[in-house]
C-alpha cells in the first residue's frame, strides 16, 4: 500500500509539470500585463515602465521566466512555486499573491467541503430511493430533478436561488437568506459562535446553487449502482439466507453499490471547482473564484498561472483520494 | 435412531432403488403455483398450475429446458421473484404458507426452514466481504451467537463442504477462490441452519464436469449433516438420474410428468419424456445410431393457445389434444403423467415414437488409415499469452502458457473432437489451426503447404477451405444483417457471389441446413437458438469449404434442439465430406459425433485416439477422471458406476506443474504410485507415446482401464 501511494505521487509529478508547461504557455501569450499601465493617461515615464517590466521580470526571455516561476532561483525571492511564492502581481509590490490566495482559498474551500458533502449524501439518498423504487411517481420525480440540475447551466440556477432568496426575505420582512458575501460585512464584536453562525447562514444558497450540478450526475450514477447491485445474485443470495430486508439493502447492496461512486465523485470535483467561479460571482464573495476573474481581467500573469496549478493540484489530489479508497473499499483491488 | 437419522441413512444409501413415497407431512408442499410477468408484450404465464411435495429426506429432480418455468416456480417459493410477478396459489413449508409473507415472517423462514443454491457461483457471493464473514451472517441471521462463534461454525461448515484448510480459506473474499470453491462456500451458507430443505437451481451449470462431480459430492455431503431435502433443479438428465428420488418433468410452465426417478427414465408416460432422453447423446451407447429430435420449439407463455402445449411437436398428437390440455393424472404406482394418451407409451420408445432413423449404413468410410496424408496438420504449435502488470509501464511479468506443444491430424472426410475443461487451450487451438491467432512456435499445414507463414493474400484464398461456427449464435450474427445478406456475406468477400449463383445459392444453403428461403429475408432476433446456430452452419458452408472448425457448437442449445444440429452437422458431413474439428467440452455428444477424439489438459494434449477405444478403456488417469465424471441419464447405471473422484482446480496455465502436468489432480499419483514412481512424474514430463493403432497417451504410468461394468 504505501509502496503505492509513494509510485502514485511520483507520478503525480510528470503530470503537474506538464500542466504547469501548459499553464505557463498559454498564459504567455495571452496578454500582456503592462496594458492597463501602458494605456495610463497621462502615459507613465519610460523608467516607471521599465521598473515594471523588470519587476515582473518582463525583461527577460520566456524560458527563464518559465525556470525562475517553478524555481525561484535568480529572482527578487518573491517568486518560485517551489518555494511556496506565486509571484509578483500586477496590483503592486505591496500585493502579496501568497497571501490573498490563503485568505480566499480559505473561503473556497468552505464552500467546495458543503457542497461537496450536501451533494454526496443527497445523491446516495435519493439515487438509493429511486433505485428501489425503481418507475415509481418518487422515482420519476427525483429524475426529474436531476435532469432539471444538470439542463441548467449553473449560473443561471445561481442566479434564480439567489433572486429566490431576495424575494423570500422581501415577502417575510427581515433577511432570512443571506445573499451577498461570505459573511456579514461587519463582523466586529461578534464572538466566535456568532461569527460561525453567521458564516454558515451565507453559506446556505450559494452551497445549494453550486452542489446541484454534483448532485445531478451523481445521484443518476448512484441509482444505476444501485440497480445493478439490487438485480445482483449476491443479494438475491443475502435475502436467501433470511436477512432483513434492511439489512440486505445496508449491508449488501448500498455498501456495494457506493464503490463506483468514488471514481466518478473525483472526476466531479474538477467541475465544482469550476462551478466557484460563476458561483462567487453571482453571490459576490470574495474568493478564489473572484480572484480569477479579476486577474484574467488585469492580465495578472502569475496569480492566473498559480491559481491553475492550485487547482490543477487539487484534482490530481482528489483522484489519489478516490484511488486509495477504492482499494480499501473493494478487496478485489489490490496495490502492490 | 430418530426418524430424521432414518431418513439420512436412506438417502445415502447409494444402492436403494427406487423408494416408496414417504409417510408424514411433506416439508415442502406446492399447490396449483401460478406465476405470470407483466412484459411489454402482454402477461407471460411462466407457471401454470405446478404441484409438488418433498418429504423429510428426499430427493426431487425438476428437469426442465429453459423457460419451462422450473426456477421460477422455485424462486416464487423462497419470495425472490422480481416486483411485478404475480403469484398465485400456495407454497407450504412444514405446513406454513410461505407465499406473501410480510419480510419479517419471510425471513424467518429463509435460511432456516429452507435454504436455496444458485446457479452461478462466481455472481452468488458479495465480492467486499470474506467468505467467512458470509457464512457467519447466515449463522447469525437465526442465532443469536457471537461472531466468533458464528466464524468457528463457518469454518466446520467449509469443512463439511470439502474445501481444504478451511481455517485459512475462512478469511478469503470470494475473487481468490475458483468457481467450484465459490459453489462450494454457496452450498456452506445453505447448509448453515440446518434447513429443512435445500434448493439447488442448476448447482453445476456453470462448473466444469470434474468440478461438477465435485459439487455435487459436497450437495450430498450437505443432505447427510443436515438431513435437509433436496429439490434438484437441472436441464441435465444425468445429474438428476444419480442424485434423486423422483423426478418431475416441467414443460411450458408445468409439471408433465412426475415419478420415482427409475421408473421416468426407463419408461416415460409423457411423449415429452420420452424425446428429451432420446434426443440426448449418450456417453455408454456407441454411435450407431442417429439422434432423435423433437421437432420444433417450445411455445411462447404469452398466449398459450388451448390444448396441451406440447401437440405442436408431438409425433402421436390427436385432435383431442390440441383442444384440450390434459390434467396431470395417475398413471401407476406413484406416478403422474399429463397425456390424454400415456397408456400407448407403455410399448413405445423413443426410436418408434420419434422415427429415429438408423444412422446411414455405417457411414464411416472408416477413418482414412493412418498412412493417408492428413487435410490439416498441426506441429508443436505454441501459443502464450502475455501477463502484463498493471499501472502504466504494463511490464510483461508472465505468460499464459496457452498451448504448449500441440499436434494433431485432421484427415478428410472425418470428425476430430478437442476436448477439455475450460482453460484447457482446445478453442485457443482451434483459432491456431484457422490462423485467426498466430503460432508463437509450430506449423500448421493445410493439404502439406505450410499456412502458419503465409501471408496474408495468400492466406484469404484459403479461407474458403477453413470455416468456422461459433459456440453463441446469438453473438455470432450481426442483428442488423438479414439471414440472406450474413449468409451471402463470405461470398461477397471472396467476389463468388454472381459467380455461385446469388440469391438461388443463398437459398440452396438455406434449404440445406433444414430452413426455408423465406426465412432469408428475415433478421437474427427472430430466430430460436436452434435455427440462429443453423444460419451460423449455413454461412459457414457457403464458401463450399472442406474444413469445418465447430467451437462448442451446440452448447448454448437445449436439448432437444442440441439433437436436431448434431444430425444436421452428420448430414452435412455425409453430403460434401467434410472434415470437422469439433471442439466440445460436452463428452456424450463428442462420442456420438467424433471419430478421434484428442483430449487436451493445460495446453497439452494428453491422450488421443479413436472415439470408441477412449472412452470405453482410456488409458490416462485425466482421460479417466473425464469420462467418469459425466453423469450418465440412466438411474441405475449411474447409481453402480465406479467413479474417478480428482480433487481441486485446474492449476493456473501461467505456472503450469513441473513434469507432468495433471499430477497435482492426478488420482493415480496420489493413491497407487511409490515415491521413486511419483518423483518420475514430477521430474520428468511425459512424451505423447503410441500405445496402440493410432492411439497415443502421455502418461508414465498408463493403463487401460474399463468405465463401463456391464451387468443387470
Amino acid at each position: 500500500m504505501l509502496v503505492f501511494v509513494i509510485r502514485r505521487l511520483l507520478v503525480t509529478v510528470p503530470v503537474l509539470l506538464a500542466a504547469s508547461m501548459f499553464s505557463f504557455a498559454l498564459i504567455d501569450v495571452t496578454g500582456d500585463p503592462l496594458a492597463d499601465l501602458l494605456v495610463q493617461q497621462p502615459p507613465p515615464s519610460q523608467e516607471v515602465i521599465q521598473a515594471e517590466r523588470e519587476r515582473l521580470y518582463l525583461d527577460r526571455p520566456a524560458y527563464e521566466r518559465y525556470w525562475l516561476w517553478l524555481t525561484g532561483i535568480g529572482g527578487n525571492g518573491d517568486i518560485g512555486l517551489l518555494q511556496g511564492e506565486f509571484g509578483p502581481s500586477v496590483q503592486g509590490p505591496a500585493f502579496d499573491v501568497g497571501a490573498e490566495v490563503a485568505a480566499r482559498m480559505g473561503v473556497t474551500l468552505r464552500l467546495v467541503a458543503a457542497a461537496v458533502l450536501l451533494a454526496l449524501g443527497l445523491a446516495v439518498a435519493t439515487g438509493v430511493v429511486s433505485a428501489m423504487r425503481q418507475y415509481s411517481v418518487v422515482d420519476h420525480t427525483l429524475t426529474f430533478i436531476g435532469f432539471l440540475a444538470l439542463a441548467m447551466p449553473t449560473f443561471w440556477l445561481g442566479a434564480l436561488i439567489k433572486e429566490a432568496g431576495v424575494w423570500a426575505n422581501g415577502q417575510l420582512g427581515t433577511t432570512v437568506f443571506s445573499t451577498i458575501g461570505a459573511s456579514a460585512a461587519d463582523t466586529r464584536g461578534m464572538d466566535l459562535w456568532e461569527r460561525i453562525a453567521d458564516a454558515g447562514g451565507h453559506l446556505v444558497l450559494p452551497t445549494v446553487a453550486l452542489m446541484l450540478t454534483g448532485y445531478a450526475a451523481w445521484s443518476r450514477y448512484q441509482r444505476t449502482a444501485m440497480l445493478e447491485v439490487l438485480n445482483s445474485d449476491y443479494v438475491r443470495l443475502a435475502h436467501a439466507k433470511g436477512l432483513r430486508r434492511r439489512t440486505v439493502m445496508r449491508r449488501h447492496a448500498l455498501r456495494t453499490a457506493l464503490i463506483p461512486l468514488t471514481s466518478v465523485a473525483a472526476v466531479t470535483i474538477a467541475e465544482i471547482l469550476a462551478g466557484t467561479v460563476l458561483i462567487e460571482t453571482v453571490f459576490q464573495w470574495r474568493g478564489m473564484g473572484t480572484l480569477l476573474v479579476e486577474a484574467v481581467r488585469t492580465s495578472d500573469a502569475y496569480v492566473l498561472m498559480g491559481w491553475l496549478m492550485l487547482a490543477g493540484t487539487l484534482v490530481v489530489l482528489a483522484n489519489l483520494a478516490a484511488d486509495l479508497l477504492y482499494g480499501v473499499l473493494d478487496p478485489r483491488i489490490r496495490y502492490e | 435412531m430418530t426418524a430424521e437419522e432414518a431418513a439420512v441413512e436412506a438417502v445415502s444409501d447409494p444402492v436403494a432403488g427406487s423408494r416408496p413415497a414417504r409417510e408424514g407431512a411433506p416439508v415442502l408442499e406446492i399447490e396449483d403455483l401460478h406465476v405470470s410477468f407483466p412484459t411489454e408484450d402482454g402477461r407471460v404465464r411462466a407457471v401454470r398450475g405446478v404441484s409438488y411435495r418433498v418429504h423429510r429426506g428426499e430427493a426431487l429432480g425438476i428437469v426442465g429446458e429453459s423457460g419451462s418455468g422450473k426456477s421460477v416456480a422455485s424462486l416464487a417459493v423462497m419470495g425472490l421473484l422480481p416486483r411485478g410477478a404475480e403469484v398465485r396459489g400456495a407454497a407450504r413449508v412444514l405446513g406454513e404458507q410461505v407465499l406473501h409473507l410480510p419480510d419479517e415472517e419471510l425471513s424467518r423462514v429463509r435460511g432456516e426452514r429452507i435454504a436455496m443454491i444458485f446457479q452461478d457461483p462466481l455472481t452468488s457471493l458479495n465480492p467486499v466481504y470474506t467468505v467467512g464473514r458470509q457464512i457467519a451472517e447466515a449463522v447469525r441471521a437465526h442465532r443469536a451467537v457471537s461472531e466468533r462463534k458464528a466464524l468457528e461454525r463457518a469454518v466446520e461448515l467449509l469443512g463439511a463442504v470439502g474445501i481444504p484448510r478451511p481455517e485459512e480459506r475462512v478469511r478469503s473474499y470470494p475473487h481468490e477462490l475458483s468457481g467450484g470453491m465459490r459453489q462450494r462456500v454457496v452450498i456452506a451458507i445453505a447448509m448453515a441452519n440446518d434447513p429443512d430443505v435445500m434448493i439447488a437451481d442448476e448447482p453445476t451449470t456453470a462448473l466444469d464436469v470434474t468440478v461438477q462431480a465435485q459439487v455435487l459430492e459436497a450437495l450430498e455431503a450437505a443432505r447427510r449433516h443436515t438431513g435437509a431435502a433436496l429439490v434438484l433443479i437441472t436441464h441435465d438428465l444425468g445429474v438428476v438420474a444419480g442424485h434423486v428420488d423422483r423426478v418431475a418433468v416441467m414443460y411450458a410452465g408445468r409439471v408433465v410428468e412426475e415419478g420415482p426417478v427409475d421408473a421416468v427414465f426407463s419408461r416415460p408416460r409423457m411423449p415429452y419424456t420420452l424425446g428429451l432422453l432420446g434426443s440426448r447423446p449418450r456417453l455408454d451407447e456407441e454411435r450407431v445410431r442417429r439422434l432423435a429430435p423433437i421437432s420444433g420449439a417450445p411455445p411462447t407463455l404469452l398466449a398459450p393457445p388451448p390444448g396441451c402445449p406440447f401437440a405442436p411437436r408431438c409425433p402421436m398428437a390427436e385432435d383431442r389434444c390440441t383442444a384440450e390440455e390434459p390434467p396431470l393424472r395417475s398413471v401407476g404406482a406413484g406416478r403422474t403423467a399429463a397425456c390424454h394418451f400415456s397408456e400407448r407409451l407403455e410399448e413405445d420408445g423413443a426410436d418408434t415414437l420419434f422415427g429415429r432413423p438408423d444412422r446411414a449404413p455405417p457411414s464411416t468410410a472408416p477413418p482414412a488409415p493412418d498412412g493417408a496424408a492428413p487435410l490439416l496438420s498441426a506441429k508443436g504449435l505454441v501459443k502464450h499469452f502475455p501477463v502484463r502488470s498493471k499501472g502504466v509501464v504494463r511490464r510483461r511479468i508472465g505468460d499464459v502458457h496457452a498451448v504448449c506443444g500441440v499436434s494433431l491430424d485432421l484427415r478428410e472426410h472425418e470428425t476430430l473432437a478437442l476436448v477439455g475443461e475450460s482453460g484447457c487451450g482446445k478453442s485457443t487451438t482451434a483459432r491456431l489451426l484457422l490462423r485467426l491467432l498466430t503460432p508463437d512456435a509450430g506449423t500448421v499445414e493445410f493439404e502439406g503447404a505450410d499456412i502458419a507463414g503465409l501471408p496474408r493474400a495468400r492466406l484469404r484464398r484459403l479461407r474458403q477451405d477453413m470455416q468456422i461456427v461459433f459456440q453463441d449464435p446469438f453473438a455470432s450474427l450481426d442483428p442488423r444483417m438479414t439471414v440472406a445478406e450474413i449468409i451471402a456475406e463470405p461470398l461477397r468477400i471472396h467476389g463468388l457471389y454472381r459467380e455461385r449463383g446469388g440469391a438461388a445459392d443463398v437459398q440452396r444453403l438455406l434449404r440445406t441446413v433444414g430452413l426455408g428461403p423465406e426465412h432469408g429475408a428475415r433478421y437474427p432476433h427472430e430466430f430460436s437458438g436452434g435455427q440462429r446456430q443453423r444460419i451460423g452452419i449455413a454461412r459457414a458452408l457457403a464458401l463450399r469449404p472442406r474444413t469445418l472448425i465447430l467451437d462448442e457448437p451446440v452448447s448454448a442449445l437445449d436439448v432437444s434442439i442440441q439433437a436436431g444440429v448434431v444430425n444436421l452437422l452428420e448430414d452435412l458431413q455425409e453430403e460434401f465430406g467434410l472434415a470437422y474439428l469439433f471442439v466440445s467440452h460436452d463428452l456424450s455428444v463428442v462420442r456420438h459425433i467424433a471419430d478421434r477424439v484428442a483430449v487436451m489438459y493445460l495446453g497439452k494434449v494428453v491422450e488421443s485416439g479413436p472415439a470408441d477405444r477412449l472412452f470405453t478403456s482410456p488409458t490416462h488417469p485425466y482421460t479417466q477422471t473425464l469420462v467418469s465424471a459425466i453423469p450418465l441419464p440412466d438411474p441405475r447405471k449411474e447409481r453402480r458406476r465406479q467413479r474417478i473422484l480428482v480433487t481441486g482446480d485446474v492449476p493456473s496455465p501461467s505456472s503450469p506443474p513441473s513434469g507432468c502436468r495433471f499430477r497435482t489432480r492426478c488420482p493415480k499419483f496420489a493413491d497407487t504410485l511409490s515415491p521413486a514412481e511419483q518423483s518420475r512424474c514430477i521430474e520428468e514430463e511425459p512424451p505423447l507415446d503410441p500405445w496402440a493403432a493410432g492411439h497415443l497417451t502421455a502418461c508414465h504410468y498408463a493403463e487401460e482401464r474399463a468405465l463401463w461394468s456391464e451387468g443387470p
